[in-house]
């Protein structure tokens, strides 16, 4: 139980990183491979700050203004360096592992007695209170972090749902379904594509500064293959809703993120090697790209021929 | 008023896929003049449209629209004064967005887009009136998504986007040669309807010679990337489509004489 708690809370602070993942990969049609610099630099961001005695809540809103930075470079590369955008991500990406190593000055960043948004969260009930249901006792601080992190993300996903419905985040929209056309309409696309990244990219380091104070410390190696969890995330969600309207794409990324963890969390309690981990994640996420595809040739082929 | 003046653009220069899509181009269009423009495949009809609306800039040459200089201004910023339909109807709508949602983003053609909400009650039942205007019975379907319309509800709907805050030039690429012919019918009323309603200053290109001979109060022909010929008043008024026809067969002639006559060079020459 102690673990499925756990794997709940690390899914939920992930969705944040879904979410922006569904910026980018679903909204504007970009991928992007900045996020596995941006998870991190929110993370030693954060850390960095923390340790300097910054306040938590303030520490945690900086690694989303880094992470937005990180994309608005991204952005620039691939909008007005017309840099295929692929590859501006991974620039972005590796030259995000210097800056990282340079915020930190070395690869491990420990949280120790600093005062973080987790333990704030835990403060709000005692160390041994314990809430039980059944035979299981779940300690109170556990859920204080849980609803912490909930009021994060429906705080994070309400707004997103509003953004885009007013008229830059339709605009937003537009440009990722049709770039002709929204340009035919007056807008700037690469200022609308940076400015998309920029909050992508935020989103992901918010989830990244949110993941090094709920595990304790930040690491430059932590980043590796999280954009492939998002589009995971992004994809699961979107079978789990089925349907491409706004509100249930949100929801889906959020339960997308928080099935999938606790999927790892079940796969791994049954003997996966976490060292596979990475390789299943990649598989699964191919095997989603390309199982659509596949069904549907196979569905022509085998519809009879008139 | 929309002065064109002596604009050039070649595509590929310099290499051998050279292609000199417009030769030196000069038109004035009064305001609330209907511009028909025709012309053989590949004389640069859509180019002049394109170059117009700032898909890219002009090699040399230059544009005023209402007395500004628009030459060197971005597709976007130009967008405040131009609407557009294109060929594709694929191309002039979002597809996973909603009826409504499309109109509204067209509602804010060329406007500064913040963060007010996008469809309120009260723009929703202006659109709702405007949708409902065309006589497509669309206004029941304003939360369906684009994609699931058919092409030539889609270009209605373009159109009505396009006019929907009034612009001072309306651009139209063949804009129903991808439709059948009953729901192209329907978009040229439409268009002319339009067009006349708000009297829009309008270019339209087209492939139809009964659309070039009925519609329109001006007609240019193009022929490899020049004005060729320019039908004004009542000398518009009178053409027939077959006169166009006849004057397409003697452009053709002509070609066939200068192939003639370069390829004689040729064996003289070379
Ligand atoms: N973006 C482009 N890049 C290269 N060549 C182009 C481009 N647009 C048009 N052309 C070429 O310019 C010529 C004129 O094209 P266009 O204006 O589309 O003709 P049409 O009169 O049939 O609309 C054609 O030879 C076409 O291949
Ligand atoms: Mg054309």
């Amino acid at each position: 139980m102690m673990q499925l708690i756990g794997s709940f809370s690390m899914g939920l602070i992930l969705s944040l990183l879904a979410l922006g993942v569904l910026i980018s990969f679903r909204i504007l049609s970009f991928r992007d491979l900045t996020v596995d610099g941006s998870i991190t630099l929110g993370g030693t961001v954060a850390a960095t700050l923390l340790v300097a005695g910054w306040n938590p809540w303030l520490a945690t809103a900086a690694a989303f203004a880094a992470g937005a930075l990180a994309g608005t470079t991204t952005g620039v590369l691939a909008t007005k360096f017309q840099i295929n955008g692929l590859l501006a991500g991974i620039l972005v990406m590796t030259a995000l592992y210097s800056v990282n190593l340079r915020v930190m000055g070395k690869s491990n960043l420990p949280l120790m007695k600093e005062k973080t948004v987790v333990t704030l969260a835990q403060s709000l009930s005692s160390p041994d209170a314990k809430w039980s249901i059944g035979r299981w006792e779940i300690p109170l601080q556990d859920l204080c972090v849980v609803g912490m992190v909930s009021v994060v993300i429906a705080v994070v996903a309400s707004t997103m749902y509003a953004f885009f419905r007013t008229n830059l985040g339709l605009a937003m929209r537009a440009t990722g379904d049709n770039e002709q056309m929204i340009r035919a309409l007056g807008v700037e696309v690469g200022w609308m594509t940076t400015f998309g990244l920029a909050l992508s990219n935020g989103l992901v380091a918010l989830a990244g500064g949110l993941l090094v104070q709920y595990q304790g410390y930040a690491d430059v190696q932590m980043g590796i293959g999280m954009v492939v969890w998002g589009f995971a995330s992004v994809i699961i969600g979107e079978s789990l809703v089925g349907s491409r309207q706004i509100g249930l794409l949100l929801i889906g990324a959020v339960m997308g993120s928080v099935l999938f963890r606790l999927l790892v969390a079940i796969a791994l309690k049954w003997g996966l090697n976490p060292n596979d981990l990475k390789m299943v994640t990649a598989l699964f996420v191919f095997a989603a790209l390309v199982l659509p595809n596949v069904l549907e040739s196979f569905r022509r082929r085998i519809r009879p021929v008139h | 008023m929309l002065e064109i003046e002596q604009i050039a653009k070649t595509f590929h220069a310099g290499t051998p896929n050279e292609v000199r899509a417009l030769q030196g181009v000069d038109l004035k269009i009064e305001n609330g003049s209907f511009v028909i423009v025709i012309g053989t495949n590949g004389s640069g009809k859509s180019t002049l449209l394109n170059a117009v609306a700032g898909s890219f800039l002009v090699d040399t040459g230059r544009l005023r629209l209402k007395g500004q200089e628009i030459t060197r201004w971005p597709e976007h910023r130009r967008a405040k004064y131009i609407g557009r339909v294109f060929q594709n109807p694929f191309s002039g709508t979002a597809p996973s967005m909603t009826i409504a949602e499309n109109l509204a983003l067209a509602a804010k053609r060329g406007r500064r887009r913040g963060l007010g909400w996008a469809l309120s009650s009260s723009s929703r039942s202006d659109l709702n009136e405007r949708v409902r205007a065309m006589g497509l019975g669309l206004e029941n379907r304003l939360d369906n998504a684009i994609g699931s319309l058919s092409g030539g509800q889609r270009q209605s709907l373009t159109l009505l986007m396009a006019g929907l805050i009034m612009p001072d030039l309306l651009l139209l690429d063949e804009h129903t040669a991808a439709l059948d012919p009953k729901s192209a019918d329907q978009v040229i009323r439409l268009t002319d309807e339009i067009v006349r309603r708000d009297k829009l200053t309008t270019m339209m290109v087209t492939h139809s010679m009964q659309q070039a001979a009925h519609l329109g109060d001006r007609l240019i022909m193009m022929v490899r990337g020049k004005v060729m010929y320019d039908f004004q008043g009542a000398e518009k008024k009178r053409l027939t489509p077959q006169d166009l026809l006849d004057r397409f067969e003697d452009i053709r002639r002509s070609d066939k004489l200068d192939e003639t006559v370069a390829s004689m060079l040729e064996r003289q020459y070379v």
